[in-house]
């Protein structure tokens, strides 16, 4: 089968093509190059005048595993409020903050996107992370592994294990859980919470292993760095939500000795304590940090809003923050003292000063990022709001006197305590299609996706050109998933199913010992059960695996 | 005034709902036009009016005919106007409902009343599980209106009550006004297990003592309140309660449930032994 997509403006910025007009060629599930004149093209598409990108990625939405099913369990009003009828093709689903699997995957695929990826797998969880995954229809996943909370992790670091160890210890763990990167969240103050620890600053002690969060992100950092996995650690601060947390951001960045490093959901750590109320926007400096600092990558976190659930492993931040939980009810828990996890529903109000501030941080940081292959869009659904969201805040970042009018509707205090007016900047077409394509597949190392040359996934996009991004953004004209046309109108026309995506950087497998004895002692199932295989993820779970590549050569 | 009438032709192999079949989302559309409304039987969707014989105008008035315990969420959501049963209902009976009135001359499946804020709710009959109670999940039952039931009620009537009032002329099961946070239940007939059970506030008021109470409740002695005077006035068109006026003002009141703040009250009719 080949299909030619004539005429469309691409944006292409993986290949240095912007809005330029040029076809494209797919066999079957591959982008081709243009065929010789004696091949059949057994459809086309005129596309004059339409918007060509590759497939959306979503680099950090929580999609699965255990905290997210805890929301959904937690906001039965939510599923029945948003209730999703099955239709001709798609199956029934429901829920606005905490969207069943199929709700999310439908909602995924019809504005645009083909892979996401959710941060926050614990390892005892991985299990049921990628069941959830698998169940979502219609796009690629992947999941990052938390660790740095886990007993055994600070335990070797405690007792000063060689950083080969450690290399070892977190190749395994990608291994075992079938993960693409690492994230660690609140770097040891999830166990330093179990503790009876209330805060973790970068470099407090921790109360009972007496290392410092500076020492788990720089240790793990290096660990990926000298495994070749291409992302980088992502992390999730010390200190969410704090004011003045900034400090803290600045110094879990300094924390990773010029690796590369991911800070996720910024925006909630770029907090400063100056005005009546001590709390300010401190985004400047934290901007200017990510502009100096070459090795730093960010997604911001962008709240908006309304109702919503904060789903977080930061059991420290999830606690702090549970009497402001709306409607009144939250849960906080350990998990396979692996790490912990926090459920709080919360609904942000454009009258209140604080959430009004953080609505303008967010922007900010968009907006004084310099470089947008470094600064992703995400509003850590559900944290910052549902994803369902991202064609609003597309056209937020595009159009400034949309952004200037919503400004003055918001606390007015906040208005005035924000840069945000004074800030100039629209994104283009261009650098939209960097920040949710080009950037987060190169920075996640999918070679095969994210940009439109011959021989990548034939994961596209095309838009109706308009007006208002937003109205572009949310219904998409065509969307095809690895050659097939799976959306048409913004509406699933053909449901499919995507695959897993993780890496398998080398380690040795003597470490299984260590981690073995550690199981036998400590954990609730034996070392044996707790790995993933390949044919248990095709057969068991319902999703097959794609290994990508590690970086090549040693560092 | 008209009615529109839906009387069920066969019996159903499925559930129903029938939420959409209230006064204010059937007012100015004709039998034929009601007819047409798509409800899901099972997997498909098939027109009202292969369900059901429709007559009438639509109006204030709606009846349903049916001798079906599968007709699920009559009168949900309502706002005004008043829908009579002639015969059973299913489960959520004015689940939500705002105002407005329903009879029922049979009797109903579970949660009755669940999460209603207003209106009057009367059965003849009795009542399923969870009468009054709340939405799976929520953290509140029935918010307002009242609820009277001639018949007995299940288990679990008026579970996480916030406000308005329950009149139960016969039995009822276990677990009556469990987590209770609010709100006035009478029981004229005999109550099962474990009564009150995780009670935070309201009132309970009985004819006949429990068999036992849980030990979570405290004996706060023998009262007179006339207030119970003032309250069985209000039911003097009700035949059924008026006997409560006969019992006197004096009660035997206990105080619960202590694991749970202790504000609830249950009080027992006693004879008076002045």
């Amino acid at each position: 089968m080949l299909i030619k997509l004539e005429g469309g403006r691409i944006y292409d910025p993986a290949n240095n093509i912007n809005g330029e007009i040029g076809d494209l060629y797919v066999r079957d599930n591959e982008i081709v190059a243009a065929p010789g004149d004696n091949e059949t093209v057994h459809r086309t598409y005129a596309l004059a005048g339409k918007i060509v990108m590759a497939g959306a990625i979503d680099l950090h939405t929580h999609i699965g595993g255990g905290k997210v099913n805890i929301a959904r369990t937690m906001l039965p009003e939510d599923q029945r409020g948003n209730v999703m009828a099955k239709g001709g093709l798609t199956r029934s689903g429901g829920g606005h903050a905490a969207p069943s699997t199929l709700a999310a995957g439908y909602r995924y695929a019809e504005m645009g996107y083909t892979s996401c990826f959710e941060p926050a797998v614990l390892p005892a969880n991985a299990r049921q992370a990628h069941m959830e995954m698998a169940d979502t229809p219609m796009i690629d996943t992947g999941g990052y592994a938390m660790l740095g909370n886990d007993d055994l992790l600070l335990q070797l670091i405690a007792d000063g294990a060689e950083q080969q160890t450690v290399n070892d210890y977190v190749a395994w763990t990608l291994q075992a859980t079938q993960c693409i990167g690492i994230k660690v969240v609140n770097p040891g103050g999830i166990n330093a919470f179990k503790f009876n620890q209330r805060a973790l600053d970068v470099d407090d002690a921790h109360p009972h292993y007496r290392i410092t969060p500076r020492e788990i992100v720089s240790k793990l950092s290096r660990a990926l760095y000298e495994l070749n996995v291409p992302h980088p650690l992502h992390v999730h601060a010390s200190n969410l939500g704090v004011p003045g947390n900034y400090l803290s951001t600045l110094a879990t960045m300094e924390a990773a000795e010029g690796l590369p490093i991911h800070l996720t959901h910024i925006q909630f750590h770029s907090y400063g304590t100056e005005g009546d109320r001590k709390f300010s926007s401190s985004a400047a400096v934290i901007a200017e940090a990510v502009n100096r600092q070459a090795n730093v990558s960010i997604d911001v976190g962008q709240i908006m809003f309304g109702q919503t659930v904060t789903v977080s492993g930061d059991t420290m931040a999830q606690h702090a923050n549970h009497n402001h939980a709306h409607p009144h009810k939250w849960t906080c828990m350990d998990i396979e003292c692996e790490a912990g996890c926090g459920v709080v529903p919360f609904r942000y109000r454009d009258k209140n000063f604080v959430n009004a501030l953080q609505w303008a941080i967010g922007l900010e940081l968009f907006l004084m990022v310099d470089d947008p292959w470094r600064v992703f869009l995400t509003t850590d659904h559900p944290n910052g709001a549902p994803f369902t969201s991202y064609p609003h805040l597309i056209r937020l970042l595009m159009d400034r006197s949309f952004r200037n009018d919503l400004l003055g509707e918001i606390n007015p205090d906040a208005a005035s305590a924000s840069h945000l007016g004074s800030l100039q900047r629209e994104y283009s077409l261009y650098e939209i299609a960097i920040m949710t394509r080009a950037a987060p597949a190169r920075i996640l190392g999918l070679t095969d996706r994210g940009h439109l040359a011959p021989g990548a996934l034939a994961d596209i996009t095309v838009y109706h050109q308009h007006e208002d991004p937003e109205q572009m953004f949310a219904n998409p004209m065509l969307v095809f998933k690895a050659g097939d046309l799976v959306v048409e109108e913004g509406r699933i026309s053909k449901p499919v199913k995507g695959t897993t995506q993780v890496v398998r950087p080398e380690y040795d497998p003597a470490i299984e010992k260590e981690i073995g004895r550690w199981f036998e002692r400590y954990h609730s199932i034996s070392l044996h059960n707790f790995g993933i295989s390949d044919d248990e993820m095709a057969e068991g779970i319902g999703s097959r695996v794609t290994v990508h590549p590690c970086r090549e050569g040693r560092p | 005034m008209s009615t529109l009438t839906l009387r069920l032709r066969s019996p159903l192999s499925q559930r129903i709902d029938m939420s959409p079949f209230t006064p204010e989302l059937v007012a100015g559309r004709q039998a034929d036009e009601v007819a047409r409304i798509l409800l899901w039987l099972g997997n498909r969707q098939v027109d009202a009016g292969e369900l059901f014989a429709i007559n009438g105008n639509s109006t204030e008035q709606i009846v349903i005919q049916s001798d079906s315990d599968r007709l699920d969420r009559i009168g949900a959501d309502m706002s005004g106007g008043s829908i009579r049963v002639e015969g059973n209902a299913g489960a959520y009976l004015g689940c939500g409902m705002r105002d407005g009135a329903i009879h029922v001359s049979g009797d109903v499946g579970l949660a009755a009343g669940c999460a209603m804020r207003g209106g009057r709710l009367a059965l003849d009959g009795n009542a399923g599980d969870f009468l009054g109670g709340a939405l799976p999940g929520e953290r509140q039952g029935m918010r307002g209106g009242s609820i009277v039931v001639k018949g007995s009620a299940g288990d679990r009537a008026g579970d996480s009550m916030r406000r308005g009032m329950i009149l139960i002329a016969g039995d009822c099961g276990d677990y009556s006004a469990s987590r209770m946070v609010a709100g006035t239940m009478v029981v004229l007939g005999q109550c099962g297990a474990h009564t009150g059970t995780a009670m935070r506030r309201g009132s309970l008021i009985l004819t006949n003592a429990p068999k036992s109470l849980p030990v979570t409740f405290n004996d706060n002695g023998r009262h007179n309140l006339n207030f119970l005077t003032l309250l069985s006035r209000g039911f003097k068109d009700l035949p059924a309660f008026a006997s409560l006026a006969d019992k006197g003002n004096l009660v035997q009141r206990w105080l619960g449930d202590l694991s749970c703040g202790g504000k609830g009250e249950i009080l027992i009719t006693t004879p008076d032994l002045a």
